[in-house]
């Protein structure tokens, strides 16, 4: 476990069509590399789980992988829609998106209950929301003790859990600090896993607030610097602001989003395969 | 603070949770400031050791809810024993597991928390208050619902703290402890040496710094302030003194000299009474 790959094999071995993968990273440490590699092998009918889908998965629903989201708030932050995202559900193109809707604390309650191996969570939340009607998972459960209702969300086990974080050692024990959101929690609670760094070191040094996944809690680490472009990684990179601002108008527009998905994510596929792709 | 100030917090018929693991890392400085002072009718949450077993023979806990008693070299907290044996406490006897979810489920502010621990055993028998949660899915799981257990009060130790309440744990383990604050109302930590803010990190890594200041309402400089029990690496547990603190345990007799020459004066004197007897 842990074991040491590259990130087109380790999606190669680890996405299938039709699989629930989740892609975490709040804002920082976004594995988007590893995003547009499934776009590149050609997955398709995925269930993409995400927090907060921003442009790595209007990326990959832009570039049809995606049957399904399940998701907590969708955008491209700071600028405003997601307009791949936004085509699929309302016009179905390239292919129909179905959709699942929670709340932030709904799908980390979900998370860490798939990490700990419990069928569902309990939390307070969704009260006086409209997702409640929206999302059928989402149920009531009544406290045996004070009769108190809250809320009771399904757990999450995907099938491949994805995050970016800053180092590996070479037996693959990973480290990652700044905001870390729920990188540990998506990873105990996918069936395989995988994590793209920045580097790998001979030596973990302590840091603070630094969190560390056991290599044995980690399916495969592939070392991919910039993974996370345009999202950062904290101590090696910045945000790219511009690329979030530039995203809007490639989005917009279908040609402009197939030319950026041929020149860019498919352009080493091209190479490859010649004019056919 | 001082350990009488923070007794003074304490009332009489209070949930207080008891940090550290059986006879390792307990605040046994307060223990003894209980001792000292006339609270009763305690419910103590504790994963326990000589803490329980003091209190228990001094009859201040009404309720003990724990996962087991032991002194970890005695398997069975001779005290604890004998107030089980003659009923004077009422018990409320979870799986490890359940206990940290009930602190868990406490912290987070949930009136319970689904979880399979103590399927299956006698614990749902015993504690026929416990119930069983059905999971709302397909699955239709049947789990125990483990109510929250939280805490008026929570009483731990530590290594080295600042005079904030930012608390570091240098031994291999920290134990609940932070769980123990994050469950209380009022939390309250002793520390083998108060020290500069940025000594700490000079001390440990940033992990070690279990609890912070956001945690903590009052701190207490306590030197073997753990003792008998261990407070690695500041010191071992003192297993001569151990021993025959279990001994006289057995013996009203022997267990009123222990009295009188430990645990009737103050902390100084217990510190001090302590030395004289590993002179001897």
């Amino acid at each position: 476990m842990g074991e040491i790959t590259s990130l087109r094999d380790a999606i190669a071995d680890l996405a299938f069509d039709g699989a629930t993968v989740a892609l975490e990273g709040f804002t920082h440490l976004i594995p988007v590399a590893a995003g547009q590699e499934i776009i590149r092998q050609g997955r398709r009918d995925l269930t993409l789980v995400r927090m907060t889908p921003d442009i790595v998965y209007d990326q990959m629903i832009g570039a049809g992988c995606a049957r399904k989201l399940v998701f907590s708030w969708a955008g491209n932050p700071g600028v405003g829609s997601l307009h791949r995202f936004r085509d699929a559900v309302q016009n179905g193109w390239p292919v129909p998106l179905e959709i699942e809707e929670h709340s932030h604390a709904g799908m980390a309650n979900r998370y860490v209950a798939g990490a700990a191996g419990l069928p569902f969570a309990v939390l307070r939340g969704y009260v006086g929301t409209d997702l409640v009607a929206q999302t059928p998972n989402i149920k009531p459960i009544t406290c045996p003790f004070t009769g108190e209702v809250l809320t009771a969300v399904p757990a999450l086990n995907p099938d491949v859990g994805i995050v970016h974080a800053q180092r590996a050692d070479r037996a693959g024990n990973v480290q990652m600090w700044g905001i870390t959101g729920v990188h540990k929690e998506v990873v105990l609670a996918s069936k395989r896993s995988l994590v793209t760094v920045e580097e790998i070191v001979d030596h973990l040094d302590p840091r603070p607030g630094a969190v560390i996944l056991p290599h044995w809690a980690i399916t495969y680490v592939a070392e991919v610097p910039g993974g996370a472009h345009p999202s950062y990684a904290m101590g090696y990179s910045e945000r790219d602001n511009d690329y979030y601002q530039a995203w809007d108008a490639i989005s917009r527009d279908r040609d402009a989003f197939g030319d950026w998905l041929t020149s860019t994510v498919m352009r080493e596929v091209r190479a490859i395969l010649g004019d056919q792709a | 603070m001082s350990l009488a100030g923070v007794v003074g917090e304490l009332r009489s018929g209070m949930t207080i949770g008891i940090g550290g693991w059986g006879s390792r890392r307990k605040p046994m400085a307060l223990v003894r400031a209980i001792l000292r002072s006339d609270l009763t009718d305690l419910t103590v949450v504790s994963y326990g050791g000589p803490d329980v077993g003091l209190l228990a023979a001094y009859g201040r806990v009404r309720r003990l809810v724990t996962g087991f008693v032991s002194l970890d070299s005695v398997p069975l907290e001779p005290h604890f024993r004998r107030a089980r044996q003659e009923g004077t406490l009422e018990l409320t006897e979870v799986d490890e597991g359940m206990l940290y979810w009930g602190l868990l489920a406490a912290a987070n502010r949930l009136p319970f928390l689904p979880i399979r621990a103590g399927l299956g055993s006698d614990v749902l028998r015993v504690n026929p208050s416990l119930r069983t949660i059905r999971s709302p899915y397909e699955d239709g799981e049947e789990l125990v619902a483990m109510p929250a257990l939280r805490l008026d009060a929570a009483l731990i130790h530590l290594n080295r703290a600042d005079r904030y309440g930012n608390g570091q744990y240098l031994g291999p383990d920290p134990y609940f402890d932070d769980l123990f604050c994050q469950a209380a109302t009022r939390r309250y930590l002793t520390c083998e040496r108060l020290v500069d803010t940025k000594e700490l990190l000079a001390g440990g890594p940033p992990q070690s710094l279990l609890v912070n200041r956001m945690m903590v309402d009052g701190v207490v400089e306590t030197p073997r302030g753990a003792h008998f029990t261990s407070c690695v690496p500041d010191y071992d547990r003192d297993e001569a003194f151990q021993r025959a603190y279990a001994k006289a345990a057995g013996d009203e007799e022997a267990w009123s000299r222990f009295r009188a020459a430990y645990l009737e004066g103050d902390e100084t004197e217990y510190q001090e009474a302590v030395i004289r007897a590993s002179l001897t």
